[in-house]
């Protein structure tokens, strides 16, 4: 396999990634072995369902080859129309959080309201920016269970 | 003059508000639930932020969200719209604690004006005419007393109430304990507010309501007449015009007059209408509706102006655009409410994907609306789909531009009222004019009844 064909195979697996509104995708076929993360930071996060856990097993690509089981991972979403602030110090993607740790607070007509983890864990994705407006039911942080 | 302005809103009365905020170059900020992501309002705004599910009381009556999303986005200004936040005295109030212009009148007035009972006494002491009728009841024992000095038949009716709830027509005194309690009930659930007081029921009679707007210089004119008698079971209007057809020139006048006596004695300093009844030649203030409505553009296309740009231009502070001399009724207007709704089932909402949302056009039709062919309607809200309004030179020009209006109407995929209106336009009783508030509803269930 060339270049070309494998900057295809990479681009077409992000594509997947996005489309299926999963956060890590890992498939390995023949010699080859590719992981696409995203990282993403768009103004309005896709509308991952529901919010709990979303495990992404087994999905299936279109020649064939099978996706890497996902733990489960939740999202923390705003209930407040408002500005974020991270809390300090400021969590990073990557990081192992315990439970009941404030990520962040939505400050809405002068109340910090509180985001929290549910449950210890690593933090899959940061969406927001310190200080950036966030709306009802924007993502702020994908959190995966450990 | 305003820079920025959120509008608490939604629907087809969204989409009017941005259109005259971005004539008037300023921004429009859009606030839009979970079910209204895909809608048409959101797109045409500068900006939209999400507040709140579906359901209205945590996304549309989401004060705090909605107040919050107007401070990060930099608005100087809240338009209500009509329904929803519209006639909270409290969110007029909290706007202002939050340095943001309510684009309505002031929180006093909305209070007042929402509370019938002072707003008898307030009209009553400016001399406009109200039904006979009472303050505030406290027992069976008063009701009783006062409906036999005012005469069967009565209508008690909730000081809070709206939208025909909390109201009991009362035929004679066996039926008046059964109904005081029903309806003071009615009242705490809807309203948490069960004060009732009684007005006498009138025998048939028209909806005719005046058109005001003031400024805060003190002037208070009158934009005229509409005849909004066309109304369904629920009162909700369906079907209403300007000028009011079968109206002499002494009570068409008397309208006017005490419309703007009324508005003068509030001082009034927005768009508003005035309801009344009219029975005989007889006229009785109903209520005041301190927003713009439903049915305003029926009076712009007739009189020339834009009553929401009006709005705002007042709130920003500037004198009315126009004075009394300068307003001229020309021709007539009918408009005709596209709802998703099925007539011959008491006009039951009907939810659903639009597969086709063709509307009308051409010389003298306005249509104000939100649909578009995909649009799925969410269960939580209005069913209002479009305001299909026609002008004609004369009445008769408007109808008969209506009704080819409504021909060229296509909507698929719900169940509309299309086909009811163009009914309404072809039925001699309208074509004469002048018929009373319980004409629709008779029509309808005959409509129904032949499955035409």
């Amino acid at each position: 396999m060339n270049w070309d064909q494998t900057l295809e195979r990479i681009r077409r697996a992000a594509e997947f990634c996005v489309e299926a509104g999963l956060l890590r995708f890992r498939i390995e076929q023949d010699d080859l072995e590719i992981e696409v993360r995203r990282i993403a930071r768009p103004v309005r996060p896709p509308a991952i369902s529901a919010g709990v856990a979303v495990p992404a097993n087994g999905v299936s690509t279109s020649n064939g080859a099978v996706a890497h089981d996902e733990p489960a991972h939740a999202v923390l979403k705003a209930e407040f129309v408002g500005i974020v602030r991270l809390s300090r110090p400021a969590v990073a993607e990557g990081a192992v959080i315990a439970e009941d740790r404030e990520l962040a607070y939505v400050e809405s007509l002068g109340i910090r309201n509180p985001i929290r983890s549910h449950r210890p864990g690593r933090v899959l994705a940061v969406y927001v920016n310190d200080g950036e407006p966030v709306e009802f039911g924007q993502a702020l942080f994908a959190i995966e269970e450990v | 003059m305003l820079r920025k302005i959120l509008i608490a809103n939604r629907g087809e009365i969204a989409v009017r508000v941005i259109r005259a905020a971005h004539e008037l170059g300023i921004e429009a900020v859009a606030i839009f639930s979970e079910a209204d992501r895909e809608a048409l309002h959101v797109r045409n705004a500068d900006e939209a932020y999400c507040v709140g599910p579906g359901p209205v009381a945590r996304s549309y009556l989401n004060i705090p969200n909605i107040v919050s999303a107007a401070l990060i986005s930099g608005a100087d200004a809240i338009h209500p719209g009509y329904g929803f936040l519209a006639e909270n005295a409290r969110f007029a109030d909290i706007c202002a604690d939050h340095g943001l212009t309510f684009i309505g009148p002031t929180p006093d007035v909305i209070q007042k004006m929402g509370d019938k009972a002072t707003a008898r006494a307030i009209m009553h002491d400016a001399k406009v005419p109200t039904t006979p009728g009472t303050g505030i009841l406290n027992s069976v024992a008063e009701a009783t007393a006062a409906a036999r000095k005012i005469g069967y038949p009565v209508m008690l009716k909730a000081t809070a109430g709206g939208g025909g709830k909390g109201m009991r027509a009362v035929r004679g005194p066996a039926e008046l304990e059964h109904a005081f309690a029903t309806a003071q009930a009615e009242a705490e659930a809807n309203f948490k507010d069960g004060r009732l007081y009684l007005e006498k029921l009138l025998d048939r009679p028209r909806h005719i309501e005046v058109q005001i707007v003031g400024d805060t210089f003190g002037n208070v004119v009158h934009v005229g007449e509409r005849d909004c008698s066309m109304q369904k079971p629920s009162h909700q209007k369906l079907i209403e015009e300007a000028p009011a057809p079968a109206l002499s020139k002494g009570v068409r006048s008397r309208l006017h007059d005490v419309a703007i006596a009324a508005g003068r004695a509030v001082k009034y300093t927005s768009a508003g209408t005035l309801e009344f009844l009219l029975s005989g030649d007889d006229v009785f203030f109903m209520e005041m509706n301190t927003r713009i409505q439903v049915e305003h553009p029926v009076t712009e296309v007739v009189y020339g102006v834009d009553l929401v740009r009006e709005q705002i231009r007042v709130a920003s502070g500037e004198k009315l655009s126009f004075g009394q001399r300068d307003l001229v009724a020309r021709g007539h207007a009918i408009e005709c409410r596209i709802n998703a709704e099925e007539p011959a089932q008491n006009f039951a909402p009907a939810a659903g994907t639009l597969s086709e949302a063709t509307l009308p056009g051409g010389y003298g039709i306005r249509v104000d609306s939100h649909a578009y062919a995909g649009l799925q309607i969410p269960p939580y809200y209005d069913s209002l789909l479009a305001k299909v309004v026609a002008h004609g030179s004369t009445r008769h020009e408007a109808i008969v531009r209506m009704e080819c209006a409504l021909r060229e109407t296509h909507i698929a995929g719900v169940n509309t009222t299309v086909d009811l209106c163009l009914a309404v336009m072809r039925d001699e009783g309208f074509r004469a004019g002048g018929v009373p508030i319980d004409y629709l509803p008779n029509f309808a269930a005959a409509v129904a009844a032949t499955g035409s």
